[in-house]
């Protein structure tokens, strides 16, 4: 009687622990089967954007959250990423710089803007605006600066233009410490 | 054959997830902004529901009561993370617009559910049949739903990047409101009481 | 703080869990009759979802992280909310009978809820802090519960008027729904 009522007991939990093992199986098997090609795919993407902004790139470092581009031994300039807060969420954008004072061009990652309207940030009539601009000059046309926001979105348009300055104007004070220390 | 046609059949038109049973909402609403997103969700929830359907069916004695439900969860979030791996994987634009809408099909209703009334007291070709069906009235609500919202909402019938054909209005002035959220409400609620003025349902 | 402002507003009005993120749509339609019930859904949702929040980020950040099994997230997080559950559930059938009963089958049914296995997904995919969390699960909480009692109040208005019969239930609740999140839209661009 002993036995049989262990057994009675102990089944629903060995059933359970079977059923977790199998799962923790399959789901350590799949991820080795993906893992390899997810983080390419990642690589490749962020590749993929840094070369369609300078097309001489031939390798990038990455570090403190900014990319330095050479084109063989020569320094292209540098990119980051930059986050405002737009009228939906935020707006992810890679920011690259030709030098200190200069704006390379500037690609929206993502945005959670009203279609149609505050997603137009990502056309070039809008991002062409930055291509070359001094970074003082990363204002709208109404606060001194040189950049038109578009009409009918100056909050999705303000957002992505004090993004832009801000994370520029502190990337630059970083990368000028590292070449002083 | 007849049973196997029968419960195909029943989750196309009057166990319909979405419309009838009001099931799975939340991942049919969310993704139905275009025809891509319905589609790709369709084949995660194929995927997941054939899988546990299939599984549960085939385990179905061995299963005591009390651990039940905690058994199906774990097969059903096992299935929904290896998809959502082979579509990270695979097909990344994909995984990208679902968002946490394809992990989130763990919780939809439709698969725990099904699993529950269903693939645990019946055979695995009736569950086949089961999922089959109810996958495919899922497909057909998700794709009456998405067509009009990106129809309405766009202007232009493009899907997976294939263009077929733009509507000369609509395409230079979309009416915006149906790609947002309270569009899909608009649309699914409007369908349901077409579907029932016109005796399709209920 | 302001940052915690930010979230904790964006998760009630701009990206309300329900009429924007499509979140918590089960109870939305079902329970929200009467603004009693859905009151105090809305509280023993957020109640959940705050505990699961916390209890995930733990897990997140102290275990899935530095073992790098973060493909383990979605079979653990859901364990762990469908035991939370149960738990909550244990304890207010001993502490407080009259409240078990009232809630019925849909303190279980809190675990299938949409909104909060979300809550713990978005804290991780937007990589919250620990308070971030806290603050956002208590933001997309209070969202949903406002929008449920509205719903509710209306609904029991609906119950009266003269709907017409191809219309009546879900589909008259859609088209409120719509117009709750047009509604909604306009606070877009507040922060």
């Amino acid at each position: 009687m002993q036995a049989k009522d262990f057994w009675k007991k102990a089944y629903p939990v060995i059933i359970l622990t079977a059923v977790v093992a199998i799962s923790v199986t399959a789901l350590t098997y799949t991820d080795r089967f993906t893992r390899g090609e997810i983080e390419a795919q990642m690589e490749a993407e962020t590749e993929a954007m840094l070369s369609e902004m300078f097309p001489e790139m031939s390798r990038y470092e990455f570090a403190n959250d900014i990319y330095t581009i050479y084109s063989d031994g020569e320094r292209l300039g540098y990119a980051f990423i930059a986050t405002g807060k737009g009228y939906g969420g935020n707006i992810d954008i890679l920011v690259g710089l030709e030098n200190k004072d200069t704006i390379k061009d500037i690609t929206i990652i993502s945005n959670e803007e009203t279609p149609g309207l505050g997603t137009r940030i990502t056309e070039p009539s809008f991002t062409n605006q930055f291509k070359g601009l001094n970074i003082g000059k990363v204002a709208l046309r109404e606060e001194g600066g040189e950049v038109d926001a578009i009409t009918g979105s100056t909050i999705s348009s303000a957002a992505v233009i004090d993004a832009v300055r801000k994370a520029a104007q502190e990337k630059v004070s970083l990368i000028e410490e590292g070449q002083d220390g | 054959m007849a049973k196997f046609g029968k419960e195909f059949a029943k989750g196309i038109i009057i166990s319909n997830p979405v419309f009838v049973l009001a099931l799975g909402l939340c991942p049919a609403l969310a993704i139905s902004n275009s025809i891509d997103n319905a589609l790709g969700m369709t084949l995660a929830v194929l995927i997941v529901l054939l899988g546990a359907n299939v599984i549960i069916s085939l385990i179905r004695r061995f299963v005591p009561d009390i651990t039940r439900i905690p058994i199906f969860i774990v097969i059903i979030a096992t299935l929904v993370t290896v998809v959502n791996l082979i579509f990270h994987a695979r097909f990344p634009d994909l995984y990208e617009s679902l968002g946490i809408y394809l992990p989130l099909v763990v919780v939809n209703c439709i698969i725990l559910g099904r699993a529950e009334a269903f693939a645990s007291k019946n055979p695995i070709i009736n569950s086949i049949a089961d999922a089959l069906g109810i996958t495919t009235g899922f497909m057909t609500a998700l794709l009456m739903i998405s067509f009009l919202r990106q129809m309405l909402g766009t202007g232009s019938m493009e899907v997976f990047g294939i263009h077929f054909f733009d509507l000369p209005v609509l395409k230079d002035h979309p009416i915006v409101m149906f790609i947002l959220p309270p569009g899909a409400f608009l649309i699914i609620g409007l369908l349901m009481a077409l579907f029932r003025r016109t005796g399709v349902l209920k | 703080m302001s940052e915690f402002a930010t979230i904790f507003i964006g998760m009630v009005l701009i990206n309300n869990f329900i009429l924007m993120r499509f979140l918590g749509l089960c109870p939305f339609f079902g329970v929200s009759k009467k603004l009693g019930s859905a009151i105090s859904m809305g509280v023993a949702v957020t109640f959940v979802m705050t505990i699961a929040s916390i209890v995930t980020w733990i897990i997140h950040h102290y275990i899935l992280l530095p073992s790098d099994i973060a493909y383990m997230q979605i079979v653990i997080y859901i364990l762990v909310i469908a035991t939370l559950v149960q738990i909550i559930e244990l304890f207010i059938k001993k502490t407080n009978a009259n409240l078990y009963f009232a809630f019925g089958i849909y303190l279980p049914l809190i675990t299938t809820n949409c909104a909060v296995l979300g809550i713990t997904l978005v804290n991780a995919s937007e990589g919250y802090s620990f308070s971030q969390s806290v603050v956002a699960s208590l933001g997309a909480g209070l969202g949903f519960t406002l929008v449920l009692a509205i719903m509710s109040g209306i609904r029991e208005k609906l119950e009266l008027a003269n709907t017409p019969k191809s219309m009546r239930g879900l589909p008259i609740a859609f088209i409120v729904a719509t117009l709750l999140g047009l509604a909604f839209q306009g606070f877009g661009g507040m922060i």
